[in-house]
């Protein structure tokens, strides 16, 4: 055996106990968090995550910039999809709320199958389905997991100028259906992550 | 006999055979547009090239025959190269909005592209529109021109094998856009045939427009309900709702085509007003009620009935098993000979029918007539009853040079087939047949020694009957001519001789007189109803049991029944299918007739007449809700499956019939079986023509280029039995004075019997019924197309619109049958085949 190493080992390890060391290394790290600012989100009262672009929540159906409705009701994204969660029936309308006379009749989305793969989006000749930013889902009523045409056709809230990845101040807006928690934009600030 | 390598593989196919079906025979694969089987070949596509050793060019192999000797390539680069180009070449003017089109997902365009195509183009300038939104060309048919691939197709299809010829190409280079002239409004059969056959998706359908993607659909093989021709076809649905029917290349013996209403005509099956609930009739009204409260009430008032005292009437549009379990529910549960299938026929004249046209011998293919030297053309409006029969003569007689005659009162689109058209009047093709089986027998008379029945001719004259039947003897001289230099004659029994009796037994005269001269005779019976034959076939019919063995006991007809009602002599009806107060079929009102009744039973799928005055009504399913078999009028026995169930509480008929079976017997029950296939083995023991009958289909083209499987034909009748004679045939008409006119009827193209009735689209492409006169008639009363006439019998009278049909014998009117609002059938009083009306302007 190695004796004159054992010995530089426990002079060493004295040395490093007689001064607490790893007890000052341990308090450093404690008390540098205790002091900095706080990483916990206050959600949702306060606080609201804004996720990136890249993020994948809850579908919505976009319209051109006249208000026409991009989807084409072709059907794709129902095929694409692995789970097949998405239904699409298309119509005939010639009145002009879509940019062919080609539209949906019906499209829903049932999110408790989806997995947020993103091969809808993928599979859409129109960018008329994305993945949006929206990621409050959680609900105690199921008729809440499927969603129409009709609302994923409402503007998204989070919009696409946005680049996200942030936190922003929540804002309570009271409206006659009740108070609602949104994101105050405005005022949303990087996360260090 | 000719060898050809191809691929390196030797093989020896037939002289003249294209290399592509010499390739596709040896199972190697070469992608197409313009090709279709049975379609003239154009070669314009370009998209089947092959290379030949020793030429320098390749070769499209869709209109190049083989050689003796030939070598063939199919997949070297050089070729692999030119379909990349074509292909290339037709997405350079190719709008490519699949996300929009009908046909993304079954475009053959896709399909090329995706296996041979180019992932690239190079065309950078802007395509050629020839419209910006698509066009409606008729009401069944939509067109968006910026998709076409110029195949020619749809104009091939529609003149070769509709016989319509109205699409052409318009423009040429860029510019050629195949439709109507100037894209106008199509009046035209309405088929969909161009549709079918479009590989992209320039003829859409107008109905389907924009209600599914193909992979959403779930199909089944069924039969189309419309006419005994028997067409096979797909039936799809989407969330239980049917959408559309479609044909099959190389399934059936119509291949890719059907008529108008088979391809549109499918939608009633949707129809809200359909029973979903037995009803029970409960103090004078019809109450919804559950399975087993109506089969305990249908047990309670039956048994009190005796046997004889109720009548059966099932409608001929039933399958095989349904019609088969319903008679020996009649027969041997119930004890009642009283069984029918039809409200028009007498039984009588349908017997005689039955073996004047020689079904106790076994199936005829269709193809077989129509390849017969002569195919004589009679006592049916083929071009509008059976269509597809119509375009199987239109296609053989261009390819094989068959001679066609046809004798009709009317004009029809095979006249211009025909080598030889007659116009006889009505009620005379008894007497036209009679003429020419006498001018064959007196000019062939030496060799005619000894011909047995010499005594039919007697006391016939040949002008007699010429004046009966209208016809020069001129015509009547080419007719006989062309029977003479023929080897095989092929004669058609259509329903008109059913209508008019006495044409049956000329009928039998003429085949006896050709036989005799030693030519081949078929007759190829052209029924309208799709299971009528079926139905003969399956004993329901007073006098006949099973397999055309002779019924142990005659019961009463339909129109007998309803007499018997009237007269009380019978109790009870049980009624499947059929709508006999509807219908009307007889002098004495059906209505007040059952009135009388006190127990009447009806199964159906829509509350009808009949149905609203029942005590009792059980909903019944539609073909494509049920499993079971169909006898077509060749005797081509053919399977349908169930797509979906039918809607609400509703059941198949058989299930029907097993459950009211169940509970009337006290033994366990004799006819409770409620498996078709059970039933239909049943059925190949007590009918033996059925023995041999193989309902395996075969979905490929068989080696003759026909669609002719003839394991499905029924064999020859075991025993046969002797129809009841009849001693006179109906008189065939009454005189007819100035003003007046014989009146005709029969199916029209766009609907047949009471439930094309029921289908919007059919409906849509002909609402009303329309008086149909000569333009010389129409003039001499001051009427012009589209103005209403007033046309009065004996004891009815209605008002129609007028349609002038040029090519029609003057003194004649048409009105066609089971329209809502004109009951025809009382124009027709017993005993009267052809009833005289007056017309006037109204
Ligand atoms: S994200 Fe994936 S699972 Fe969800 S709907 Fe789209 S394709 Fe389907
Ligand atoms: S969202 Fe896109 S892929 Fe889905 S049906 Fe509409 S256009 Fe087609
Ligand atoms: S529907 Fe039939 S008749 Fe009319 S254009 Fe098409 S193929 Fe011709
Ligand atoms: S319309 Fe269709 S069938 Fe007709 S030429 Fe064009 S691609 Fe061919
Ligand atoms: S009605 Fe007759 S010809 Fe027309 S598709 Fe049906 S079976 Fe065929
Ligand atoms: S398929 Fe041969 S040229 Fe079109």
């Amino acid at each position: 055996m190695n004796c004159s190493c054992g010995v530089g080992k426990r002079i060493k390890d004295f040395v490093k106990s007689a001064l607490f060391l790893d007890f000052i290394k341990g308090m450093h790290v404690t008390l540098g968090y205790l002091f900095s600012k706080s990483i916990t989100i206050r959600y949702p009262d306060e606080e609201k995550w804004i996720p990136y672009q890249r993020f994948r929540g809850r579908h919505t159906l976009n319209m051109t910039s006249e208000g026409k409705e991009l989807c084409v009701a072709c059907e794709l994204c129902s095929k694409a999809c692995p789970t097949d969660c998405i239904t699409v029936i298309p119509m005939e309308d010639d009145t002009g709320i879509g940019i062919t006379d080609r539209v949906a009749k019906v499209w829903k989305v049932d999110l408790v199958r989806c997995l947020f793969c993103g091969y809808c989006e993928d599979a859409c000749p129109t960018r008329a389905v994305r993945l949006s930013r929206e990621y409050e889902l959680s609900t105690t009523d199921i008729s809440r997991t499927k969603f129409e045409k009709r609302e994923l056709l409402l503007p998204e809230s989070v919009p696409e100028q946005v680049h996200g990845g942030g936190i922003a101040k929540a804002k309570f807006v009271r409206s006659k259906d009740g108070i609602k928690i949104v994101a105050n934009l405005g005022k949303m600030k990087k996360m260090r992550w | 006999m000719a060898t050809v390598i191809i691929n390196g593989k030797t093989s020896s196919v037939k002289d003249g055979t294209l290399i592509l079906d010499a390739a596709r025979d040896a199972g190697v694969e070469i992608p197409t547009f313009c090709y279709q089987a049975d379609l003239m070949g154009v070669g314009s596509c370009r998209m089947c090239l092959v290379e030949i050793e020793g030429q320098k060019k390749l070769q499209p192999s869709c209109i190049t025959p083989v050689m003796d000797g030939m070598s063939i390539q199919t997949e070297t680069p050089q070729i692999l190269k030119a379909r990349q180009g074509v292909l290339e070449f037709f997405l350079s003017n190719h709008a490519l909005d699949c996300p929009v089109c009908d046909k993304g997902g079954e475009c053959e365009l896709q399909d090329m592209v995706y296996k041979h195509g180019p992932v690239e183009g190079r065309y950078a300038e802007s395509k050629h529109r020839f419209h910006e939104k698509d066009y409606i060309l008729s009401p069944v048919i939509v067109k968006n021109s910026n998709r076409c691939v110029q195949c020619l197709r749809c104009v091939r299809v529609c003149d070769e094998v509709v016989g319509r010829n109205v699409l052409a190409s318009l423009g040429r280079g860029h510019e050629q856009e195949e439709t109507s002239f100037l894209r106008s409004r199509l009046d035209c059969d309405h088929c969909g045939n161009c549709i079918e056959v479009c590989p992209v998706g320039c003829f859409m359908r107008l109905p389907y427009r924009y209600k599914s993607r193909p992979w959403d659909l779930k199909g089944t093989d069924t039969i189309c309900p419309y006419c005994a021709t028997g067409c096979r076809m797909v039936v799809e649905e989407r969330d239980g709702e049917a959408l559309r029917a479609r044909a099959q290349i190389g399934v059936g013996i119509n291949s890719e085509t059907l008529c108008a209403r088979g391809r549109f005509g499918f939608d009633f099956i949707n129809d809200p007003r359909r029973l979903t609930t037995p009803l029970v009739k409960k103090f004078g009204k019809l109450e919804p009620a559950t399975w087993s409260e109506a089969l305990d009430f249908i047990s309670e008032k039956l048994s009190g009935i005796e046997g004889e005292r109720i009548g059966g009437l099932a409608s001929p549009v039933l399958t095989n098993e349904e019609l088969y379990s319903f008679q020996k529910l009649m027969r041997s549960t119930l004890g009642s000979p009283n069984i029918d299938s039809s409200t028009r026929w007498d039984p009588v004249v349908v017997e005689n029918y039955i073996a004047a046209s020689a079904m106790t011998s076994g199936g005829l293919s269709v193809f077989d007539a129509a390849e017969a030297d002569t195919l004589f053309v009679a006592g049916t409006q083929l071009s509008d009853e059976n269509p597809i029969v119509d375009y199987i003569a239109r296609r053989i007689s261009a390819e094989r040079g068959t001679r066609i005659i046809v004798a009709s009162v009317r004009d029809m689109k095979l006249d211009s087939s025909a080598g030889l058209s007659i116009r006889h009047l009505p009620g005379g093709l008894g007497a036209l047949m009679k003429a020419a089986a006498l001018s064959l027998y007196e000019s062939k008379k030496d060799k005619l020694q000894g011909f047995a029945g010499v005594e039919r001719f007697e006391g016939l004259s040949a002008d007699v009957l010429l004046g009966e039947a209208g016809v020069s003897s001129d015509e009547l001289a080419a007719i006989t001519k062309r029977f003479e230099t023929s080897a095989t004659v092929a004669l058609t029994a259509g329903t008109d001789l059913l209508r008019q009796s006495c044409g049956i037994l000329a009928l039998g005269l003429l085949s006896d007189v050709l036989k005799a001269l030693g030519k081949e005779v078929l007759i190829l019976p052209i029924l309208d109803r799709a299971n009528q034959r079926g139905a003969w076939e399956m004993g329901v019919l007073p006098g006949l049991a099973p397999g055309y063995r002779t019924a142990s006991k005659r019961g009463l007809g339909t129109k007998e029944m309803i007499e018997a009602a009237a007269a009380g002599g019978i109790d009870a009806m049980y009624v499947i299918g059929e709508d006999p107060v509807g219908e009307n079929p007889s002098g004495v009102s059906a209505f007040d007739a059952l009135s009388k009744l006190s127990f009447i039973l009806v199964q159906d799928t829509f509350l009808t007449d009949t149905a609203a005055m029942a005590d009792c009504v059980l909903p019944g399913a539609f073909p494509a809700e049920k499993d079971g078999t169909f006898t077509n009028q060749e005797g081509r026995v053919q399977a349908m499956r169930r797509l979906k169930a039918p809607p609400g509480d509703a059941r198949a008929y058989l299930a029907i019939i097993a459950s009211v079976s169940g509970v009337l017997s006290s033994t366990t029950g004799v006819c409770t079986k409620t498996n078709s296939m059970q039933v239909f083995n049943e059925i190949r023991k007590e009918a033996p023509a059925y023995a041999g009958v193989s309902l395996e289909f075969n979905n490929r083209k068989n080696k003759l280029n026909k669609l002719d499987n003839r394991e499905a034909l029924a064999g020859a009748s075991e025993g046969g039995f002797t129809p009841v004679a009849m001693t006179s045939c109906a008189p065939a008409a009454e005189q007819r004075g100035e003003g007046e006119f014989y009146l005709i009827t029969g199916n029209t193209l766009f609907h047949s019997g009471r439930l094309s009735h029921s289908s919007p689209t059919l409906t849509g492409l002909q609402k009303g019924a329309a008086l149909e006169l000569s333009e010389a008639d129409a003039s001499a009363l001051g009427l012009s197309s589209g103005e209403e006439a007033r046309v009065q019998g004996n004891d009815y009278e209605v008002t129609l619109p007028v349609r002038l049909r040029k090519g029609m014998r003057d003194g004649v009117v048409y009105i066609p049958e089971f329209f809502p609002g004109v009951s025809v059938e009382r124009f027709f009083t017993t005993g009267v085949s052809l009833p005289v009306v007056k017309v006037k302007k109204s």
